[in-house]
């Protein structure tokens, strides 16, 4: 029986009068690779905010293994230490080296001695195939490096689930290949993982369930093969063929 | 609610003040007694009542007449050297326990200070460059032209009195400066053409520089100098008017006078 | 005259100008940290509050504070004119280097705070570990041109009584009647004084500036 991670309620998130997204169901179980498509502008984003406390949800619950995070009185802190969250910027620490990227959440917030942290830390990158990179500074690596990096950083903190923030779409496309390519070895590795993005190569092969949202609404989620090839809603159908489209311009190009 | 802020600060700075100005009547004679020391202002810019000498000592009249009395009272002197403007201020404050600096007795000063016995007698003096075409008989006669003077001065109270407020001397022509020789530097490039100060200081810069001329001198403003004292202090002023008298009558103030003011 | 002697009347009031500026900067640095993190991350109340002192303390000319706090304030507490001078010209650089403080704190972009609270350290945390380091890089250029201002304002205790630079310049110059050598001794002073402090900070500047495109 799949052990649920992650379980989100209900989930409405309102700014003034726009209404982001309401009465969201989803369930994130153990292992899992779960890859959330839909235009821009639908609240995916703010969806992986709402999960790692960034923003508030105005109603709905979200529970973290047996916790209910969004319960007043969470300590925040606490609870983010175990969601680990990339973004579409990478947002490396400018002043810190690489490795002094990974080590910070070490030291500060889990107060590991410096020893400890560097060994852990260097773990980490190796992982992420950027041992030999451990002195550079952000501005001195590329858009794909610095991205790895960034998933380093959250990857030390050993977290209980990934979050990803359309993590390629700020890089050139030879650097994009690169990243999904550590993303698709972590969910091998077994680790549960929540990816917004329009890669839709790495939707199909790594992905365990695809979650189509579109106006606030999940419109329809399943299985790779359910949503490409038998989707029950023509709105899912119009918009992976689209973006398949698109994709295989993308495919082209990087070529 | 920034305005009203703004005035809740303002009351408070208000308040620090007049909790500054409201000071209990001590006796500074007591006090100086006590420490063995009084710190006397003076502004050492004004040669040759008050100056330093090249190694930067200070000097003149008013210096060795001051640490005169001081030694007859036993005390040790120290010096603070502040911008004329500031000295009756200081002194009113209790910042310094008394100041000499060429001091003429004026109202406005004794509302907040008091002063001593004259302990000299100056008089007033009108100087201008060989290039001036005007006549000046009467001390009347600089109204029709640029007069500068310091500021802070019975000089300046003199001319605002008699000559600005009646409006014979536009406000425009007169020009107050900080120092004598800051005046007298624009005395000598033309800004002004009428420099109106003390006599001897003037005497002292007409002999440093031969384009001047003094083309008037007599008591307008001036006449007696004083120490200034803290307002209230009947025994210190006693004291110190005292130790004038002593000066006086045995020929040390004149001596003063002789080794500064001759030519 | 002696022309040694000269000068070294006048540089002798070195010691003072450097005295002020070593009370005055350090704590309107320390005083304007404090309070641009308050008006940075304070809330809606602090930033007002904040904003009214930079509005009093930058909009006074500091010669009036000067004498406020030497003739009126401390008669309660009896501060010597020279620290009367450097206080108050703490006050008026703590409400300048708080707006400079608080430039460099927004300029460090929001995201770096959310990147750092995603791996779990507080806001606290997050401002010293991640947005401070950042933001004393940004502040040093503008923090160098407050340190030359304090220097040459440092002048203004003059009118306390304090013999400094510009005090004995005048004196000397009064007395010898020797007015443009005494004042351009002391500009060159004062000349001196700024550049050796630029220098310095621009070596600080650099030496702890980020690397980036090796």
């Amino acid at each position: 029986m799949p052990k649920p991670i992650l379980t989100i309620n209900n989930l409405t998130k309102t700014y003034g009068k726009n209404v982001i997204f309401q009465h969201l169901d989803l369930t994130v179980n153990e292992g899992d690779t779960i890859v959330i498509i839909g235009p821009s502008g639908t609240g995916k984003s703010t969806l992986l905010r709402c999960v790692n406390l960034l923003t508030r949800p105005n109603e709905g619950q979200i529970w973290l293994d047996d916790l209910e995070i969004t319960a007043k009185g969470t300590d925040e802190d606490q609870v983010r230490q175990h969601i680990g969250m990339v973004f579409q910027n990478f947002l490396l620490f400018n002043h810190l080296t690489a490795l002094g990227n990974v080590k910070l959440g070490l030291t500060k917030v889990k107060h590991m001695s410096d020893e400890a942290a560097t060994d852990k830390a260097m773990k980490e990158l190796s992982r992420v195939g950027l041992a030999d990179r451990a002195d550079h500074y952000p501005g001195q690596l590329s858009g794909g490096q610095q991205q790895r990096v960034a998933i380093a950083r959250a990857l030390a903190m050993d977290p209980r689930v990934m979050l990803f923030d359309e993590p390629t779409s700020a890089l050139d496309p030879e650097l994009i290949g690169e990243v999904l390519e550590v993303m698709r070895q972590l969910a091998m590795d077994g680790m549960t993982m929540l990816v917004v993005t329009h890669e839709m190569g790495f939707a199909r092969e790594v992905a365990d369930r695809i979650v189509f949202m579109e106006k606030g609404y999940i419109v329809e989620e399943g299985s790779p093969d359910e949503m490409f090839n038998h989707p029950k809603f023509d709105r899912t159908r119009e918009f992976l063929w689209k973006i398949t489209e698109l994709y295989g311009k993308k495919e082209k190009e990087a070529k | 609610m920034k305005k009203y802020l703004l005035l809740a600060v303002a009351l408070l700075l208000v308040g620090a003040i007049l909790v500054g100005c409201a000071s209990e009547p001590t006796s500074v004679l007591d006090k100086i007694q006590k420490a063995k020391k009084v710190s006397v202002g003076t502004s050492a810019d004004y040669p040759p009542y008050e100056y330093v000498d090249d190694a930067g000592n200070k000097t003149g009249f008013d210096i060795e007449l001051m640490e005169e009395i001081a030694k007859r009272m036993g005390l040790e002197l120290e010096w603070v050297d502040m911008p004329f403007d500031s000295l009756v201020a200081a002194v009113a404050s209790g910042k310094l326990d008394m100041s000499i600096s060429c001091f003429n007795y004026d109202e406005e000063r004794d509302k907040t200070v008091d002063f001593s016995e004259a302990y000299y007698t100056t008089e007033d003096a009108f100087v201008v460059t060989s290039a001036f075409s005007g006549t000046i008989v009467a001390p009347e006669d600089v109204a029709g032209f640029k007069v500068g003077v310091q500021s802070g001065t019975v000089q300046d109270d003199w001319l605002t009195t008699n000559l600005v407020t009646p409006g014979l001397l536009p406000e425009a022509n007169l020009s107050r400066y900080e120092r004598v020789d800051q005046a007298a530097l624009d005395l000598a490039n033309g800004r002004i053409d009428v420099l109106m100060g003390d006599y001897v200081p003037i005497q002292a810069l007409v002999a440093q520089n031969p384009d001047l001329q003094v083309v008037y001198h007599g008591e307008l403003s001036t006449g007696p100098i004083n120490i200034v004292l803290p307002d209230g202090d009947t025994a210190l002023k006693a004291e110190v008017d005292r130790i004038i008298k002593e000066l006086q009558a045995e020929g040390f103030i004149d001596q003063l006078a002789v080794k500064y003011f001759s030519e | 005259m002696d022309f040694g002697q000269f000068i070294s009347y006048i540089a002798s009031g070195t010691v003072y100008t450097v005295g002020v500026t070593l009370i005055a900067l350090p704590s309107g640095l320390l005083i304007g940290t404090i309070l641009a993190l308050f008006y940075v991350y304070g809330g809606k109340v602090a930033a007002r509050v904040m904003n009214l002192y930079s509005t009093i303390f930058r909009g006074i000319p500091p010669l009036v504070l000067l004498f406020i706090l030497f003739f009126a304030v401390s008669k309660g507490i009896n501060l010597s004119a020279f620290l009367a001078g450097s206080l108050s010209l703490g006050m008026v650089s703590s409400a300048y280097q708080m707006e400079i403080v608080r430039g460099a704190l927004l300029s460090v972009s929001g995201d770096q705070l959310m990147a750092a609270r995603a791996i779990g350290l507080s806001r606290l945390q997050a401002i010293r570990y991640v947005v401070l380091p950042q933001a004393v890089r940004l502040a040093i250029p503008p923090w160098s041109n407050e340190a030359a201002i304090i220097i040459k304002d440092s002048s203004l205790v003059y009118a306390l009584g304090v013999p400094e630079i510009l005090r004995r310049a005048q004196l000397i110059g009064a007395s010898s009647q020797k007015y443009l050598l005494a004042y351009l001794s002391a500009a060159i002073i004062y000349f001196l004084l700024v550049s050796l402090t630029t220098r310095l900070l621009n070596r600080l500047e650099n030496k702890l500036s980020i690397p980036s495109h090796p």
